[in-house]
């Protein structure tokens, strides 16, 4: 609904600060029509002390509609069934041995027994219990103690290691990063003779120029590292390598 | 039931939901009435939560909400014939008697809380470590809830019951209407009332609910 602005505006802004406190659970009850809603929000928005009520009072609202239900007391019903129907015959049989269980086929009951068998399915498998031979020894706690004891070191173990190869890895990639970065020489340039020197005849240089034999180097001390720190990747990249070189 | 309310909730999907609850109600009460104590078991269990809820927000103690319920539902037992489902659901007129019996209550332990109202003005240490917070963040922890319903208690009866019925019941002004047996103007009355009453009281606590 548009704001009215003209001569018709003036009944607007009509509303007291008492219409907004007499008016304010109509207002939240969604029960003012478009026109009274509009004029209390006018009133509202412009007063700072209504607006402030009526912040609170929607919040307190909100707070109530969301309070939990309490739980019923186990036996209330029980009790209610024996004061008016009479005592409750006790069931005989399996029924009445078995009887209690009924209680237990709850979601709140099924939801603690799966997080209580989460957990202990969790510290028994971190304790090192083998499910596929189960073994009444794992159980008792000095099993259980040093199988931990056994696990926590592996664990460690393994990511120590895990962590090194990364280093490895890392600081490789970041040396042959480095090397890539080097502006290469353009191939025209290369092998240029020295002045003076007789067409055809060497002095035993290389072709290459010396930054390229020192890529060169640093590759082949790179992968001197990489084949001791770790031998697989190594040898599967060297592999690799060996099958693209004739 | 007024027209009115009965086309408002037929149009929704809750509402044929509410209208089946009220059908198997009316079934329940006249096979109880034909002595049949399965369905008297039956109503009982539909019925228990919602009551001891009533009864434990109007007093604020398990213990006397317990044994308000058990009397609730004995009386409840006692005078099922003079049950008219023409007059309205099951629930309102349960809650009726409820209501009925709460102010009974009310009124007999009134002496009793004059010695405790002594001891409720007593500073209470919780409220001042969460003055300040967001009722939102207090909803979040769980703490407003024991807030409201410590403030909940310190109000008149006729406001209390018209809050608890509204906004924890959540039923219409139509409900209301007929659990207090008051016309619709007294309750809306009621209702703005005990909410700005209880947020004066909750400000008093230190909770600001802003």
């Amino acid at each position: 609904m548009g704001t009215e602005v003209g001569p018709g505006a003036e009944h607007l802004m009509t509303w007291t600060c008492e219409n907004i406190e007499a008016r304010l659970s109509d207002y939240l009850d969604g029960l003012l029509s478009p026109d009274e809603r509009h004029e209390f929000d006018m009133h509202a928005n412009s007063c700072e002390d209504c607006s402030q009520m009526v912040a609170s009072i929607s919040h307190l609202v909100s707070g109530l509609r969301t309070m939990e239900q309490i739980e019923t007391p186990p036996r209330l019903a029980y009790s209610i069934l024996n004061q008016t129907l009479g005592p409750r015959e006790a069931k005989k049989g399996w029924r009445g041995a078995f009887g209690w269980l009924s209680g237990l086929a709850s979601a709140r009951f099924a939801y603690y027994g799966v997080s209580v068998a989460a957990t202990l399915l969790i510290l028994l498998t971190a304790a090192g219990f083998s499910w596929r031979k189960p073994k009444l020894t794992d159980l008792s706690p000095v099993s259980i103690y040093h199988n931990a004891d056994r696990q926590a070191h592996r664990v460690y173990a393994h990511t120590t290691k895990f962590v090194s190869d990364l280093r490895v890895v890392y600081e490789i990639q970041s040396r042959l990063n480095k090397d890539n970065e080097l502006p290469t020489a353009p191939e025209s340039t290369v092998p240029q003779s020295a002045p003076g020197k007789a067409p055809g005849s060497t002095d035993g240089s290389k072709p290459t120029t010396p930054r390229q034999q020192n890529r060169a180097n640093g590759l082949g001390k790179a992968f001197e590292i990489l084949a001791s720190e770790v031998p697989v990747v190594s040898a599967q990249f060297c592999g690799r390598l060996g099958r693209r070189m004739p | 039931m007024a027209p009115c309310s009965f086309w408002g909730k037929l149009v929704t999907v809750a509402g044929f939901e509410a209208d089946d609850t009220l059908e198997q109600d009316a079934q329940l009460v006249q096979q109880c009435l034909q002595g049949d104590g399965s369905a008297w078991e039956e109503l009982v269990r539909r019925h228990t939560r919602r009551i001891f809820n009533i009864c434990y927000r109007f007093t604020g103690n398990g213990t006397e909400a317990e044994d308000l319920s058990q009397d609730v539902f004995l009386r409840v037992y006692k005078t099922l014939g003079s049950y008219r489902s023409a007059h309205g659901g099951f629930a309102t007129w349960m809650t009726s008697v409820t209501r009925n019996l709460l102010i009974d209550h009310y009124r007999r332990t009134k002496r009793d809380r004059i010695t405790d109202s002594l001891e409720d003005s007593m500073p209470v240490v919780e409220n001042k470590e969460s003055a300040g917070r967001r009722p939102d963040q207090q909803l979040l922890l769980g703490e407003l809830s024991s807030q409201i319903q410590a403030a909940l208690i310190k109000l008149s009866p006729e406001l209390r019951e018209a809050v608890i019925l509204r906004d924890l019941q959540q039923l219409d002004y139509n409900e209301i209407r007929q659990i207090l047996d008051v016309p619709e103007g007294t309750v809306k009355s009621r209702i703005n009332r005990g909410r700005i009453e209880l947020a004066r009281i909750l400000q008093q606590m230190g909770v600001r609910p802003s």
